[in-house]
């Protein structure tokens, strides 16, 4: 094992890796991030294995498996170089084709290869697919290139190139300049520059000084970090260490939920490689810079994932919030001065380093520079990690590269930001996303889970889902987020049961500022933002719910399930679907279903193979009794 | 051999066929005569009368002795089951002493621990956190704040199968909560709970993150991503049956789970 003493050995090694590398070997590389991992990739990777062994081409092909390559939608990819084809939904049957044709003749296999639903038009490069072709993949680029369980594929991608150079031709108060000058803004939600952030950790007087990586990702709907963090750890780790150099840090944190146990696994085999190689533990390339890094696992709770909450879950305590008048960069971990930034952020500073702050800050907008990477899931075609030069529009996110919205129907709202953000309606789709922008309309960047929502959505359910998320995972430190959170998911359920005042509407806004302004933290102070953005937005849907009627017909208690006469075919089949046994009807003959026992579960409606089942809504307006919600609990 | 299997007398007594069949092989394998043989069978009568075999509060006697017999022998196998339960726990109490020394012993650690019994055993049982309390100099109070807070940590044994639905947002837009209720109507169970089979435990968890496969639901660490209400069944009724059973690291801890140690209500 080869331990560098000098950033000139690491170089060399470099060079000798790349000179080694054989381009036109074989390589068969097949995603192993946890969407294809849920498809069950290990199973084609182990029959590859046994095919290859059998038919004696072990030695001519290299086998990979690599980070998660972002369009989740269609796993488990396999790429085969040199060739570049990509193979996409790849089952186990499939693979003695690929080896017959691909890697024996090197022809594509037509039926596996992506295609254009457009055109129709079969894509064999993975860069000519239009969900790649639009993105800009900075950070996310190596990702499926690179085995994250082996630091050679990285250093062999010019990894820890940035390091070295940061060590050896770089004081760190030119790094910190650097940082500063790109302008690079935390990717965590907030948006607070990242230089200044560094600059307050390294101006601090107290020692010793501590940073952080953030990946208590727990935002719904965002995995971006987890796909970094398993698919190339150590751009994290050498961000994280250039980061400590320039602030004077010799121990490292980096948090990571225990609900994401590969990424887990795959942070501490980077940390244990970049040890053996040297480039972590005592005097770093010789340069006499110490650093380690401690890998913590959070044990599950929403909040933790602030950062004052998170400091305290690392000194194994409960992990709760604190007032910020003392900013945690002056005094967090065990009361020293802690810098904390998120996975993303980290990952951006190996670039920075290499490429210059100038190069980075003319990507994106003047105040949002760089690349993005958002997770965009929900109701879209396309689903997956799609990275973006910042300034893009949605339209051109959701659109060219998310291919709108499956079975043709219409987009209602966005949803960014996450519990923390807003929804936000059609109109604003030619916005510029940045984090000026998004704020400027009452949501925000968050950590970039991009959710899309159809016609089928209720924005009044999406906002009563937010706050009743919130209100569970609210510590219960502060009464206005405690407190003011559980009046607010009670007057939601209200509306969405149909059973609110007209007023409710108007106290649920008065209560939402107040929490606003007064909550502890910035799980409180934000949390009406779901709220407020749909009551600004979608106020008619509101009105709909006070009157009886669900337009998307989504809030059980106002939507009945009815079977239209004209329709049934009488084939039975709702019947049996039916759980409660609700519906009745003799063969042949219409089917009813009966609404006092119907339990609304939907399950007709699924099975129904003539559309007879419908949903209908209105007609539900209750008696509703004055200010039901404020009454005693 | 015609004459003895005839027989249906001896020495003037009626005999059953099971009497008969012991009298033949009796006089085919020793050599006792008949006459000694009916002389030991009336030593043997004389000495039931003596006794007082007859008696019947001498047969109750005879009956509550045996009683007492098997009650005593219930007490035993008890004892045993405790004796291994406590071997069981000091075992426990070691494997938590190892934990807490890969850690130096740092009360810092207190959440990794936490998390490293909590994988093992799938819950904290009482005896190991007034253990880590101990070791650690960390009151109790503040480590049972801690099991509550956290999502990860659980207090009451969990079932065989741990069932877990996805509600984060994306999985809330492709209609999650109806794989959710789903789950509920086939295990007959809420969220949070527990089959009374111990076979299935069943939680609602606000993202798994591997969101473009929504609606998700995860069963011990298999996903199974877009699915439909109606495969819920299906799926569960595999995990029931046991096709897909746990890993065989999991199964040697399922007797820990059956153990019924609340530290709340204790």
């Amino acid at each position: 094992m080869t331990t560098f003493t000098s950033g000139k050995d690491l170089e060399q090694y470099q060079k000798n890796l790349q000179k080694q590398r054989d381009t036109k070997k074989t390589c068969i590389s097949i995603c192993s991030g946890t969407g294809c991992h849920a498809y069950a990739s290990e199973k084609v990777v182990s029959a590859f294995e046994d095919q290859l062994k059998k038919q004696n081409l072990t030695a001519m092909v290299d086998m990979k498996r690599t980070g998660c390559h972002g369009f989740c939608e269609k796993g488990p990819i396999v790429v085969i170089h040199p060739h570049n084809y990509c193979y996409v939904k790849v089952k186990p049957e499939d693979v003695s084709d690929i080896i017959t044709s691909t890697i024996k003749q090197g022809k594509p296999v037509e039926r596996l290869l992506y295609e254009d639903p457009e055109t129709g038009k079969k894509i064999m490069l993975e860069t000519d697919i239009p969900f790649y072709k639009n993105q800009t993949r900075l950070i996310f680029g190596n990702n499926r290139k690179i085995d994250p369980k082996s630091i050679d594929d990285y250093i062999a991608l010019d990894g820890y190139k940035a390091l070295t150079k940061t060590l050896t031709k770089m004081t760190p108060q030119q790094v910190l300049d650097e940082v500063k000058k790109a302008n690079l803004r935390g990717r965590g939600g907030g948006g607070f520059p990242t230089g200044r952030k560094w600059e307050t950790t390294k101006n601090a007087t107290t020692e010793p000084k501590y940073v952080i990586v953030n990946c208590d990702e727990g935002d719904p709907g965002a995995y971006m970090d987890r796909s970094l963090m398993e698919g190339n750890p150590h751009s994290v780790i050498e961000g994280l260490i250039i980061g400590a150099y320039a602030i004077g840090a010799h121990e490292g944190f980096i948090y990571v939920r225990q609900e994401y146990p590969l990424a887990v696994e795959n942070t501490e085999n980077a940390i244990q490689q970049a040890e053996e190689y040297g480039l972590l533990g005592k005097n770093i390339l010789g340069s006499g810079f110490d650093f380690t890094i401690t890998v913590h696992r959070g044990a599950g709770a929403f909040v933790s994932g602030e950062s004052s909450a998170l400091m305290s879950a690392i000194e194994g305590k409960v992990g709760e919030p604190r007032p910020k008048y003392i900013h945690t960069a002056v005094s967090g971990v065990w009361n020293k001065p802690t810098c904390l930034n998120n996975v993303e952020t980290w990952a951006n500073v190996p670039f920075i380093i290499n490429n210059g702050a100038q190069w980075f800050a003319g990507m994106g907008t003047p105040n949002s520079t760089g690349t993005k990477i958002f997770s965009l899931v929900g109701n879209v075609n396309n689903t997956g990690l799609v990275e973006v030069p910042m300034g893009i529009t949605l339209r051109e996110i959701i659109y060219n590269i998310g291919g709108g919205i499956p079975k043709g129907k219409h987009l209602k709202a966005v949803q960014t930001g996450g519990p923390s953000g807003g929804c936000i309606p059609e109109k604003y789709l030619d916005m510029p996303v940045d984090f000026d922008e998004l704020y400027n309309i009452g949501s925000m960047m968050g950590s970039g889970g991009m959710i899309v929502m159809d016609e089928d959505t209720c924005m009044v359910d999406i906002a009563r889902y937010f706050v009743n998320f919130l209100s569970s995972e609210s510590c219960g430190k502060c009464i206005p987020c405690r407190e003011g959170l559980r009046q607010m998911s009670r007057i939601l359920n209200d509306i969405s049961a149909g059973k609110a005042l007209e007023e409710d509407i108007e106290l649920l806004e008065e209560l939402s500022e107040v929490v606003q302004m007064s909550a502890l933290c910035a799980l409180g102070q934000s949390a009406p933002n779901p709220v407020l953005s749909t009551l600004k937005y979608f106020h008619d849907e509101y009105e709909a719910h006070l009157h009886g009627e669900c337009p998307a017909k989504v809030c059980k208690a106002l939507i009945d399930y009815t079977i239209d006469p004209l329709k049934c075919k009488g084939c039975g089949l709702c019947i049996k679907s039916c759980p409660v046994e609700a519906i009745t009807g003799g063969k042949k003959g219409a089917h009813t279903i009966d609404t006092d026992v119907c339990i609304k579960c939907g399950n007709c409606l699924d099975t129904c193979k003539f559309k007879a089942v419908q949903k209908t809504t209105g007609k539900h307006r209750e008696n509703p009794k004055k200010l039901v919600t404020m009454e005693k609990r | 051999m015609t004459k003895a299997k005839n027989k249906s007398h001896f020495v003037g007594v009626r005999l059953t066929e099971e009497q008969k069949k012991a009298l033949y092989t009796l006089q085919k394998t020793s050599d006792l005569s008949k006459t000694d043989i009916l002389l030991r069978g009336l030593e043997i009568l004389s000495e039931y009368y003596t006794l007082g075999l007859d008696q019947p509060p001498l047969n109750q006697e005879l009956k509550k002795l045996e009683e007492e017999a098997i009650q005593h022998l219930h007490a035993l196998k008890q004892i045993k089951r405790r004796e291994d339960s406590v071997k069981h726990m000091i075992q426990e109490l070691r494997e938590v002493d190892e934990i807490i020394d890969d850690y130096d012993g740092e009360k810092s650690a207190l959440i990794q621990i936490l998390l490293k019994i909590q994988e093992k055993n799938h819950w904290l049982p009482k005896p190991a956190l007034l253990w880590v309390s101990e070791r650690l100099n960390i009151p109790m109070s503040q480590i049972l704040h801690i099991a509550t807070f956290y999502k990860s940590f659980s207090l009451e044994p969990k079932g065989e199968n741990l069932v877990r639905v996805c509600l984060g947002t994306a999985c809330h837009v492709r209609s999650g909560p109806k794989i959710l209720e789903a789950a509920e109507q086939f295990l007959g169970i809420k969220a949070g709970e527990t089959t009374p089979d111990m076979k299935f435990t069943l939680e609602s968890v606000n993202c798994l993150g591997c969101c473009a496969l929504g609606p998700v639901m995860m069963i011990n660490n298999e996903y199974h991503g877009k699915l439909l209400p109606s495969q819920v069944p299906d799926i569960l009724e595999n995990y029931r049956v046991g096709e897909i059973a746990m890993t065989p690291e999991q199964q040697k801890l399922t007797p820990l789970a059956q153990r019924p140690t609340n530290p709340q209500q204790r």
